[in-house]
């Protein structure tokens, strides 16, 4: 019988099941979240472990911030085995504490490396490919589909740039939405929250359409080249992309 | 005339230039709108693939100069448009607020005199930044011949202040360029250069030359770029294609830009900033241009065997960084890396090393000096009959 262990779904409790199963030496096929489904030769096991709040100070003073920055970070993707990915990176992270990083013949620390540095990427793309519509009472509204779940990342940024404005960012994947109210930003799940998104402000079609204008006009004609334009925005995105979405 | 003409004609005058990098300085958002991101960010790509990330608009297309190559010269007979300093502030700002652009890049014609043009534009960046307490990007062209002081006022407000240096030589400017004089673009480099700090022109700035639009060689424009860099502390040179906009005598008639030259040229740039080459290791008077079949480090790997192969585990970084297939950051992984353990030759490909070029120069096993050059130039073409074939088969 293979072992799953449950977690609640958040970070601190995935760290500290990940540091329980550790320190009592049992060894995890893997590790998910309460609605996991398991086939008929796994038993899911759920650990009654007393949370453990100082983990990330503890973490901090012996792997230091960029190994900490890593893992979170492909706890943020998409990948389907992150879990058992960052137990067995912690594994090794206890062996080699703050050098474990440059162990990249490790193939676990290879792939933390990877799909960190993955997430990181979209986060940076999303900041510029991400679309506001301006609604009634100059609300903006923002929906994006990313690959992993960058908007925790993408809030933190918008919130600095766009500091005197309200603005709700919504990932349709995930069905949650961040709302900032010019002090902080909070992330709901859809369910939790109703509001008519709808209407759109007075300018905003005409804003759109000087932007498409734009856009047109910008492109070299003589220098055309369709490939090297999805390599950097890549056809995934085009969806909510104000100037892209006609193309499609 | 409408905004949105308006628009198109004076976004369509500046789409020749090449400069769209955001980069390079910390502004903070002081309780107004908007800052900058170090790093850069594009926030669109055009169809040509290049990216947008500030809107690049000229203020006016109206132009007293009469250069051959440019589409605004005084003597084609195209629309002219002159946007006023709010419409650009209310472009600009509801463009900002949509996430569209990451800042503005304003540029212009010349009206009146180069002092006029320059007022313009001042007026303009000082009202989005005291008026509307706009923090995003900024990137002003400054007016060759416009007066110190002028250029000492636009600093304050802009992220990055540039100038066109536009073709390489003295000679090709006078043939093509009458007006324009190569000493103003140098006094304005010159004295940014001088007074550059965290508060004045923080981004630092660059300059852009027309490549294949006159007869020299890439040494001279390589040794014009290196010259730049050393003399100016630019931080880009940009250099743009020639594409056919004017019909003159004085012109090149050429069907297409010579964009495989223009992507040579920016890799020897590259490894002028960032891997210690100079240009006389590069190119000399025997052979002045570029292979066009490799790119230029391989170039110059296959004309110095005698230094490989190298040994990844004990040469130095610089040693590294001459290796083909090998570039900064593969370079850098590999020097922390090998303190920590020995790299054999299977983990390169980890490190992100491009082992196609890397295998030749590293492993002495694949270290043939009489067929190494044949080999890479093969892969090379067939590569790109490769990409043909892909694309023919979409239609």
């Amino acid at each position: 019988m293979d072992r799953i262990f449950i977690y609640e779904g958040d970070y601190i409790s995935l760290l500290n099941t990940i540091f329980y199963l550790l320190k009592n030496n049992l060894k995890a096929e893997n590790i998910k979240t309460e609605n996991y489904v398991p086939s008929f030769f796994e038993n899911k096991i759920q650990l009654f472990i007393p949370k453990n709040e100082n983990i990330m100070e503890q973490m901090l003073k012996s792997f230091g911030m960029f190994v900490i920055r890593a893992m979170y970070y492909v706890f943020l993707s998409s990948e389907e085995n992150k879990e058992l990915l960052l137990y067995y990176f912690t594994y090794y992270a206890l062996q080699y504490r703050k050098n474990i990083l440059y162990q990249r013949n490790l193939k676990c620390v290879r792939e933390v490396l990877r799909i960190s540095n993955y997430v990181n990427h979209e986060n940076h793309k999303m900041k510029g490919f991400l679309r506001f519509r301006e609604l009634k009472n100059h609300l903006l509204y923002a929906k994006m589909a990313p690959t992993n779940n960058i908007l925790f990342l993408l809030s933190c940024h918008f919130s600095k740039r766009l500091k005197n404005e309200f603005w709700i960012i919504k990932d349709v994947k995930r069905k949650i939405i961040s709302i900032y109210d010019k002090k902080k930003f909070v992330i709901l799940s859809e369910d939790e929250f109703f509001i008519n998104l709808e209407k759109e402000s007075d300018n905003e079609k005409e804003m759109e359409n000087l932007w498409r204008t734009f856009y047109q006009t910008i492109g070299i004609q003589e220098r055309k080249n369709d490939r090297c334009r999805r390599n950097f925005m890549p056809k995934k995105y085009w969806k909510y992309i104000t100037e892209m979405s006609e193309e499609l | 005339m409408e905004l949105q003409e308006k628009l198109k004609i004076l976004a369509d005058s500046a789409k020749y230039d090449a400069s769209c990098s955001s980069s390079g300085s910390v502004r903070k958002n002081q309780d107004g709108i908007g800052n900058t991101a170090v790093s850069g960010i594009c926030h669109s790509f055009a169809s040509d693939g290049r990216c947008i990330s500030l809107l690049k608009i000229l203020f006016t297309n109206c132009c007293i100069f009469d250069c051959k190559y440019c589409l605004n010269r005084r003597s084609n007979h195209i629309k002219r448009a002159m946007f006023t300093p709010e419409e650009v502030c209310h472009i600009t700002l509801n463009f900002y607020r949509r996430n569209y652009i990451e800042g503005l890049f304003l540029s212009s014609g010349i009206v009146k005199s180069p002092d006029y043009t320059m007022e313009l534009l001042i007026q303009t960046i000082s009202l989005l930044r005291h008026k509307y307490h706009f923090n995003g990007y900024i990137h002003a062209k400054a007016i060759p011949g416009a007066s110190q002081k002028l250029v000492k006022e636009l600093g304050h407000y802009v992220d990055r202040l540039s100038a066109n240096i536009e073709l390489p030589t003295e000679n090709g400017l006078k043939l093509l360029a009458p007006n324009k004089k190569s000493e103003n673009v140098a006094n304005i480099m010159n004295y940014v250069d001088k007074n550059r700090s965290k508060k004045y022109v923080p981004a630092g700035q660059s300059t852009q030359m027309i490549i294949g639009a006159t007869k020299e060689s890439d040494l001279e424009i390589m040794n014009k770029s290196a010259s730049l860099y050393r003399s100016f502390h630019l931080k880009r040179v940009f250099y743009s294609a020639y594409v056919p906009v004017n019909k003159d005598s004085h012109l090149p008639s050429i069907s297409c830009p010579p964009l495989k030259r223009e992507n040579r040229l920016y890799q020897a740039d590259w490894l002028l900033r960032f891997y210690h080459f100079q240009v006389k290791d590069l190119l000399d008077q025997n052979n002045p241009n570029f292979n066009t079949l490799l790119d230029p480090k391989t170039d110059w790997a296959l004309r110095h065997l005698d230094e490989f192969p190298k040994e990844i585990n004990t040469c130095t970084y610089y040693d590294l960084l001459k290796i083909p297939g090998i570039g900064v950051k593969s370079a850098k992984r590999i020097i922390t890396s090998r303190k920590h353990f020995t790299i054999h030759f299977e983990d390169l490909k980890k490190m992100g090393v491009v082992l196609k070029r890397a295998k030749y120069f590293t492993n002495s096993e694949w270290f043939q000096k009489n067929w190494i050059e044949n080999n890479l130039v093969w892969e090379c073409r067939e590569e790109k009959s490769k990409n043909v074939t892909e694309q023919l088969r979409l239609f």
